[in-house]
């Protein structure tokens, strides 16, 4: 549908400018996109901004670091209250993820306190806000945007018509993509069972009271919209902990579960969509004798 | 009460999916607005494609899919309950009736293209159930929409990575960047 669709915005969109500055950082690769003409040297000084605040994050928050204050608090060298000030904010937050996904999301779930799976969509959130969205007052930028390891925060400016196109990837074949998505300003985060970095396990399943329901279908990959990083990257990585026979999560209330619209896919291929706490889905087909005129 | 409303457009919407691939329906499949005179090169910034489906009269923005917007048209002697808007919470009855107006569903995949229903709700009855046609030429319709839903790609498009802006996927090491389709964006606008 969308190759015949894109034909003619894509006429407009080859000549618009577009700068990219990318960083190896948190054990991927973070690339930023700038949509429009706009002074190098001030692309250069926004990246360097956003990719040194990710970096120091990186530099606190790593388990992979021996320095790190998360290794320090594990080795127990370091308490919360003298760590850096960002990890006792992380720690709440992670307590409220702990309780906003009832449990499934759980930092502690290793015996010690290891925010990984929260760090990053957390982190580029606030460098991105910080570093990149004033970037849309400068007078030729159109739009800008971040993506860190294949989860993004993307901003264009209320006077352009950009439209930023997201790919997202297909878990079973490396290089393609398994669906489209429009955004102008939002946050898209993608998890997967084979996910770096984030440890990605059911608490259910050592739960001996519900082995069944931690025994549902693998989801492959889950993709969540969201206005904000955060919580789109918290609840992709918890779509993939509850498995694809799960999608109840999607029309949670709370201050986490501001979600737009989401994908999951099955290890073994089949997909699942919702927007706005609702899936859509074909079924139910006792509604037919209901409708008027039907 | 909202809750209900998206359920009902759910369900809806499981309907006109399971109705695309049942030819022998069309009274109310999407191929129903073929003679529907929307234009195709409708960009206008309104986002109200629903042009097709004027029976209803009620030309609620068909972008917004979430706040059902109320236009009904129909008048509403009945002022009952009009005046408190969220003081229902409270009571919590599940058989509450729908509140008169037009709501939208979120725009579904069919094999015609994505389609989007709207029901009429008058006097807490479905008076109507209108499937606007997106305009499938327009691709500016379906992405001004902020809650655009992820589009599935047939599998001829997958290596057209040169019309994406940024990949989503499940974190990739620095290694494995070299060989992912983000690289190949970056690369190509460097």
């Amino acid at each position: 549908m969308s190759g015949v669709g894109m034909s003619t915005h894509d006429a407009t969109r080859r000549q618009v400018a577009r700068s990219v500055r990318t960083a190896t950082l948190m054990g991927t690769v973070a690339s930023i996109h700038l949509i429009g003409s706009v002074d190098e040297d001030l692309v250069d000084a926004a990246a360097d901004d956003c990719f040194g605040e990710l970096a120091d994050v990186e530099r606190v928050f790593s388990p992979f670091l021996q320095e790190s204050d998360i290794s320090r608090m594990r080795r127990g060298e370091l308490a919360l209250e003298d760590a850096d000030t960002r990890v006792s904010a992380v720690h709440r937050a992670c307590e409220t993820a702990l309780d906003a996904t009832d449990g499934l999301f759980d930092a502690w779930h290793a015996g010690w306190f290891d925010p990984t799976g929260y760090v990053k969509g957390w982190a580029t959130e606030i460098a991105a806000h910080r570093s990149l969205a004033p970037l849309l007052g400068v007078p030729g930028v159109e739009a800008v945007g971040i993506g860190v390891g294949g989860d993004m925060q993307l901003f264009t400016s209320p006077g352009s018509d950009w439209v930023w196109r997201v790919g997202i990837a297909d878990p079973a074949h490396p290089g393609g993509v398994v669906a489209t998505l429009a955004v102008r300003d939002g946050a898209v985060a993608t998890s997967g069972t084979a996910e770096r970095g984030s440890h990605i396990v059911d608490p259910r399943a050592v739960d001996s009271v519900a082995p069944s329901k931690a025994r549902s279908t693998p989801t492959a990959g889950a993709t969540v919209v969201a206005d904000r990083l955060e919580a789109a990257d918290l609840w992709a990585t918890t779509a993939v902990i509850a498995g694809f026979d799960d999608l109840g999560w999607i029309a949670q209330p709370g201050p986490l579960s501001q979600l737009r619209s989401g994908m999951l896919v099955a290890s073994d291929g089949r997909v699942r969509r919702w927007a706005r706490g609702v899936e859509l889905t074909p079924s139910n087909r006792s509604w037919l004798s209901e409708l008027p005129g039907a | 009460m909202k809750k209900i409303v998206y359920g009902l457009l759910a369900t809806l919407t499981g309907v006109v999916l399971l109705f695309s691939y049942r030819t022998s329906l069309q009274s109310v499949a999407p191929t129903a607005s073929t003679g529907s005179t929307s234009g195709t090169g409708t960009a206008s910034s309104s986002g109200s494609s629903s042009a097709g489906s004027s029976s209803t009269g009620s030309s609620s923005g068909s972008s917004s899919g979430t706040s059902g917007s109320s236009g009904s048209g129909s008048s509403g002697s009945g002022s009952s309950a009009s005046s408190s808007p969220s003081a229902s919470a409270s009571s919590g009855t599940s058989g509450s009736s729908l509140k008169d107006g037009t709501y939208t569903g979120q725009a579904a995949d069919t094999r015609y293209g994505p389609v989007q229903v709207k029901i009429t709700v008058s006097s807490g009855t479905i008076t109507n159930v209108a499937v606007p046609e997106y305009p499938t030429e327009s691709f500016r319709d379906q992405e001004i929409n902020q809650q655009a839903i992820p589009q599935l790609v047939s599998e001829t498009l997958n290596a057209q990575s040169a019309q994406l802006d940024m990949v989503s996927g499940a974190t990739y090491t620095s290694d494995g960047y070299l060989q992912s389709l983000q690289s190949a964006i970056d690369e190509a606008n460097a």
